[in-house]
C-alpha cells in the first residue's frame, strides 16, 4: 500500500502537510469505528512522518507488487455520471 | 417436400375445398390465434382464386396482421419490406399501409408513443402484443412515464415514473436505504420488469456488491431493452470478455464511469495474463497502451507499475529492450526518463545483482545531481551514496570478480586509467557521502569500511568523526578500543575518561572500562608488575561485569598467575581450590586455567584425572561461553575434545546449547551438528536455538545439498525465534542467512537465484524440516579452510541482458 496514496498527499509534501493529512484521515477513520482503516492510516503516517522516511520511500522505493496486484494499482473508479450516458447506450443501434 | 411446403399445400387444398365464407372464417380464426403466416397464405390463395373485393379486403387484413406480428417480434426490417410489397401490389391501399410502415419505422427508431397510446384502448390480445413490444423496445422509461396517450394514473405509467426516477437517481448518486422498495410493485410480467432488474444491478454495482449485480444482470431477458447495457456493466465489473468499444456511446460510458481507468484496467488484465504466459509481444503491446494512460495518475503509480513489470520481466527471462522502449517511449516526460535508471537499479538490486545495480545507481545519481533533482550536498545525496556503498558484498573476492581484477591495487589502477567507474571504489563512495553530509552515519560507514583494510585510516576517520561530533560517544569508544588493540592502554583509558565525562552509565562505556582494566591487568602480568596487576584485578572485582556468569573464574585464574609468578604458589593453590568449589566443575576450571596459561606462555601440571562425560560437556560449553564473552582465546586439550565428540548425552538443553556454540567457536562444526541433533530430539523451548546452531554449522558444509539444508534450518529458526520473542536469535538467524546468501555461488542456469532465497517456510514445512533433521544422524562433510581465490563471473545470459539495458539507456540519453 502506498502510504502517500493512503494519506492523499503528494510525495513532495512537507511535515506540516503530512500531519494535516494524517489528522484528517484519522477523523475519517477513527480507531473506535474503523479500526482497520485507522491501522492503515497510522502505518502510512509512520512511513512518511519525517523527511528522512519520505526520502527513503521516494528514492529507494517503490517495492514491486505481485503481478495480480497490478489491477489494484489503478483504483476501480465507479463514478455516478447521471442517466444520459447510460441512456445513450440504450438508445444506440444494437446492430 | 418440406414441412412448410406441406403446410402451404394443406391450406391451399383447404381453400380449394371450402367455400369463400368458410375460408374467410378460417383466415380470421387463424389471425385471432396468432397464426398470421398461415392466415396470410390462405387469404392470398382465396384472393388468387376469386379476385373478389371481399377476398381483397380479407388479404389486406391478413397482411396487416402479419406486419403487426412481425413488428411484435421486433422484425422491423422484415415488417417494412412486407409493407412496401403490399403498397406495390395494392396501390389503392397504399395510404392504409403507409400507417403500418410508419409505425414500424417509429418503433425501430425507439418512438413508441403511438403504440403506447394504443394501450389505453387495446383489447387483451393486442395489449399483450404491445407490452411485448414495449419489453423489447423501450429504451428510456421516461417515454412511458411521460406518455400523454395514457392516463396519468394508468398503472404502467405510474410504474414507469417510479422506474425513470430511480434510474436517474441510481446513476446520479448513492441511493438512500429503502429506495428500491418502489420497484417491488412491478410484477415479473410487466414490460418494466427488466428495468427493475437493471436498476437493482446498477445499485449493486455502485455499492461494489458485484455478485448481486451479476445475479440481477443474469435475470434480465436477453431480448429486452435494458439487455443492451448487460455487456457494458459486465465489463465494468471486470468480466474478461472483450467489449466492443467501437460504439461511441459505449466507449464514452466506460470512460466516464471509470474516469478512464476501465481502459487501463483492461490492458492491465491483458498484461498480467501475458506475463503469466510469457507472451512477450502481447505484454509489450499492453505496456505501450498502459504507460500513456498512467500519465493522469500519481507518479508513484507509474513507478510501482514499472518496477513490478520489470521484476516480472526479469523473472520470465524476456528481452528487456522492447520493454524499455515501451516504458520510455514518451520523450517529453523528462522526469520519467531521468527516473528510469533508478527503477532499473532497484530491480537489479532486488534480484541480487549488486554490481549492475551499482552502475545504474551511479547513472541515476549523476543525472539527478546534474538536473538539480538532488542537491549537491546534504543528507539526500549522502544517503544515495551510502546506499550504493551498502550494495558491495562483504566478500572482497566477489567485488574483485565483479570488476574483473585480481587485487585492490589493480582495481585502483583501472579506476585511475578510466577503465573502471569510480563507483567501483567503495571507500571513495563513502568519502563522497561524508563530504556531502558529515553526519555520524557516513563516518560510521567509513570507519567500518577501513577497519579490516587499514586500521590507521579507520582511526583517522574516527578521529575526524570525534572532532566533528565531540559529544558523540561512538567515535570515542572506537578510538579507545583501537588504542587498546595497539597496546596503548594509557591512551585508551584517557579516551574512556572522555567517554565517561559524556555518559558514565552507558553500558558500553562501563563494559569498556572492564575490558580496559582487564587488558591492563594482563599487560602488567606480562611485564612482571604483579602488584599493579593485582590492584587492577581488585578494581575489576568491583565492576558489575565481574559478577556475571563465570567471569570471576577468569579473573581468579589471572590472579593465580600473578600470585604464582610473584612467588606465592601456596596462595595460588588455595585460590585454585576456592575457584573449583565455586565453579563446581574441576574440568571447567582446568580449561580456564589452561587457556589463561597458554595466553601467558605458561605450562600447568596435569592435575586432573579423566572427567565424567557430563562434566566434560558442561565444562567445554561454559568455558567457551566465558572466553567468547571476554574475547579471549580458548585452549581445548585434544583428549577432552575427543571425549566430548564421542557422546553428548545426559546434559541439560542449556548445556547442550552451550556446547553447540562451543563447537562453532572452536571451529568444530561436526560437534555443533551432533549437539544440535541431540537438542532437536529433546523438543523443548530451545528448539529454535538448536535449529539455528544446526543451520550455522551446515552453512559450512562441503555439499550444496547440505548448504541448502542450512538455509532452510535458518529460515525455520528465524520464524520460530520470532514466535518465541527471542530477538537475539532472530538477529543471529537473519545475519547467518545474509552471509549464506552472499557466499552462495550464482547458478549459471538460473538468472535470478536471489528471488527464491528468502521465501519463508510454512508451518507445515517447518514441522517437516524439524522431523527430517531429527531423523538425520549422518554427519555431513564440512569444508576445510578457504582455498585460493578462484575468479568467478556471473552468468553470461545475465550479462547480455544487462548490456542490452545499458545500451538502450545510452541510446535513449
Amino acid at each position: 500500500v502506498n502510504p502517500f496514496a493512503v494519506l492523499g498527499i503528494e510525495e513532495t509534501a512537507g511535515d506540516d502537510a503530512v500531519r494535516v493529512a494524517y489528522l484528517a484521515a484519522v477523523r475519517r477513520s477513527p480507531p473506535d469505528r474503523d479500526p482497520d482503516g485507522f491501522r492503515r492510516v497510522r502505518e502510512a503516517y509512520e512511513a512518511v512522518r519525517d523527511e528522512e522516511r519520505r526520502f527513503a520511500l521516494r528514492v529507494f522505493g517503490p517495492a514491486p507488487l505481485d503481478p495480480e496486484a497490478l489491477l489494484d494499482l489503478v483504483a476501480d473508479e465507479r463514478r455516478h455520471v447521471g442517466p444520459a450516458s447510460w441512456l445513450a447506450v440504450l438508445r444506440g443501434d444494437r446492430r | 417436400m418440406s414441412k412448410r411446403d406441406k403446410r402451404r399445400a394443406h391450406h391451399r387444398g383447404a381453400a380449394l375445398l371450402a367455400g369463400p365464407d368458410e375460408t374467410t372464417a378460417r383466415v380470421r380464426a387463424l389471425i385471432a390465434s396468432g397464426k398470421t403466416r398461415e392466415a396470410l397464405e390462405l387469404a392470398k390463395q382465396l384472393f388468387k382464386e376469386t379476385r373478389s373485393a371481399e377476398a381483397e379486403a380479407l388479404v389486406l387484413v391478413a397482411y396487416e396482421a402479419r406486419v403487426g406480428a412481425l413488428l411484435a417480434a421486433g422484425q422491423h426490417q422484415e415488417a417494412s419490406a412486407l409493407a412496401a410489397v403490399i403498397g406495390e401490389r395494392f396501390p389503392a391501399h397504399r395510404a392504409r399501409i403507409a400507417t403500418l410502415v410508419n409505425r414500424s419505422r417509429a418503433i425501430a427508431s425507439g418512438d413508441l408513443r403511438e403504440l403506447i397510446a394504443e394501450l389505453a384502448t387495446a383489447a387483451a390480445p393486442r395489449r399483450q402484443e404491445i407490452e411485448s413490444v414495449l419489453t423489447r423496445e423501450l429504451r428510456d422509461p421516461r417515454m412511458l412515464a411521460d406518455a400523454e396517450g395514457l392516463a396519468a394514473d394508468h398503472p404502467l405509467r405510474s410504474a414507469a415514473r417510479a422506474v425513470a426516477e430511480l434510474f436517474t437517481a441510481v446513476t446520479s448518486g448513492p441511493l438512500p436505504d429503502g429506495a428500491l422498495a418502489a420497484l417491488d410493485r412491478i410484477s415479473r410480467r410487466s414490460p418494466l420488469s427488466p428495468w427493475k432488474l437493471l436498476i437493482r444491478a446498477l445499485d449493486a454495482y455502485y455499492h461494489r456488491d458485484d455478485g448481486a449485480a451479476i445475479a440481477n444482470l443474469d435475470a434480465i431477458p436477453a431480448d429486452s431493452g435494458p439487455a443492451r447495457l448487460m455487456p457494458v456493466l459486465r465489463h465494468l465489473i471486470g468480466d474478461p470478455a472483450p467489449l466492443d468499444q467501437r460504439s461511441v456511446p459505449i466507449a464514452m460510458l466506460v470512460k466516464d464511469v471509470t474516469a478512464g481507468r476501465g481502459v487501463v484496467r483492461g490492458h492491465m488484465r491483458r498484461l498480467v495474463r501475458a506475463l503469466a504466459a510469457g507472451d512477450q509481444a502481447t505484454a509489450v503491446s499492453a505496456v505501450e497502451r498502459i504507460v500513456p494512460l498512467l500519465a493522469l495518475e500519481r507518479s508513484s503509480v507509474k513507478r510501482t507499475f514499472a518496477v513490478t513489470v520489470l521484476e516480472q520481466w526479469m523473472r520470465a527471462g524476456l528481452n528487456p529492450t522492447p520493454l524499455m522502449q515501451a516504458l520510455l517511449r514518451d520523450r517529453r516526460d523528462v522526469e520519467w526518463q531521468r527516473d528510469a535508471p533508478r527503477l532499473l537499479a532497484l530491480t537489479f538490486e532486488r534480484a541480487g545483482f549488486w554490481d549492475e545495480a551499482l552502475l545504474l545507481w551511479d547513472a541515476y545519481l549523476t543525472t539527478a545531481l546534474r538536473a538539480g533533482v538532488l542537491p549537491p550536498t546534504g543528507p539526500a545525496p549522502s544517503r544515495v551514496l551510502l546506499h550504493m556503498a551498502g550494495l558491495f558484498p562483504s566478500d572482497r573476492d566477489q567485488v574483485l570478480d565483479a570488476f574483473d581484477v585480481d587485487s585492490d591495487d589493480e582495481l585502483e589502477e583501472a579506476i585511475a586509467a578510466g577503465e573502471r567507474p569510480e563507483c567501483a571504489d567503495r571507500g571513495r563512495l563513502l568519502a563522497r557521502a561524508r563530504d556531502a553530509d558529515p553526519g555520524p552515519r557516513a563516518y560510521r560507514a567509513l570507519v567500518a569500511h577501513w577497519e579490516p583494510r587499514d586500521a590507521r585510516r579507520a582511526e583517522a576517520e574516527a578521529e575526524a568523526w570525534r572532532r566533528a561530533h565531540p559529544h558523540d560517544l561512538e567515535p570515542l569508544l572506537y578510538l579507545a578500543r583501537a588504542a587498546e588493540r595497539r597496546g596503548a592502554h594509557r591512551s585508551a583509558l584517557d579516551l574512556l575518561d572522555d567517554a565517561e565525562a559524556i555518559n558514565r552509565v552507558h553500558p558500553e562505556v562501563r563494559q569498556s572500562r572492564f575490558r580496559l582494566l582487564l587488558a591492563s591487568a594482563e599487560r602488567r602480568i606480562r611485564e612482571g608488575r604483579f602488584a599493579l596487576a593485582l590492584a587492577d584485578l581488585d578494581r575489576l572485582d568491583k565492576e558489575t561485569a565481574a559478577t556475571t556468569g563465570d567471569t570471576f573464574a577468569y579473573l581468579g585464574a589471572l590472579r593465580g598467575v600473578a600470585m604464582r609468578r610473584n612467588g606465592d604458589g601456596a596462595a595460588a593453590l588455595a585460590l585454585q581450590e576456592e575457584l573449583a568449589a565455586r565453579l563446581g566443575n574441576r574440568t571447567l576450571l582446568a580449561l580456564i586455567l589452561e587457556s589463561v596459561a597458554a595466553a601467558f606462555g605458561l605450562e600447568l601440571p596435569k592435575a586432573n584425572g579423566p572427567a565424567s562425560q557430563v562434566e566434560a560437556i558442561v565444562a567445554l560449553g561454559r568455558a567457551s561461553e566465558l572466553l567468547r564473552a571476554l574475547e579471549r582465546p580458548i585452549t581445548v586439550p585434544q583428549a577432552l575434545l575427543a571425549q566430548v565428540e564421542r557422546d553428548q548425552g545426559g546434559v541439560s538443553p542449556a548445556d547442550l546449547h552451550a556446547l553447540c556454540e562451543a563447537g562453532l567457536a572452536i571451529g568444530r562444526p561436526e560437534l555443533t551438528y551432533r549437539a544440535s541433533g541431540r537438542g532437536l530430539a529433546a523438543d523443548g523451548p530451545l528448539l529454535h536455538r538448536f535449529l539455528l546452531a544446526r543451520g550455522r554449522a551446515l552453512a559450512g558444509a562441503a555439499a550444496q545439498r547440505d548448504r541448502d539444508r542450512a538455509q532452510r534450518c535458518l529460515l525455520a529458526a528465524r520464524d520460530l525465534a520470532g514466535r518465541a520473542r527471542d530477538m537475539d536469535a532472530v538477529s543471529a538467524a537473519s545475519a547467518a542467512l545474509e552471509t549464506a546468501a552472499r557466499s552462495r555461488e550464482l547458478d549459471s542456469l538460473r538468472m535470478y537465484p536471489r528471488f527464491e532465497a528468502a521465501t519463508p517456510l510454512t508451518q507445515e514445512e517447518i514441522a517437516s524440516l524439524v522431523a527430517t533433521e531429527r531423523a538425520d544422524d549422518r554427519v555431513p562433510r564440512f569444508a576445510s579452510a578457504k582455498s585460493g581465490r578462484k575468479r568467478q563471473r556471473s552468468s553470461r545470459r545475465q550479462r547480455d541482458l544487462f548490456d542490452d539495458f545499458v545500451a538502450f539507456l545510452e541510446k535513449s540519453s
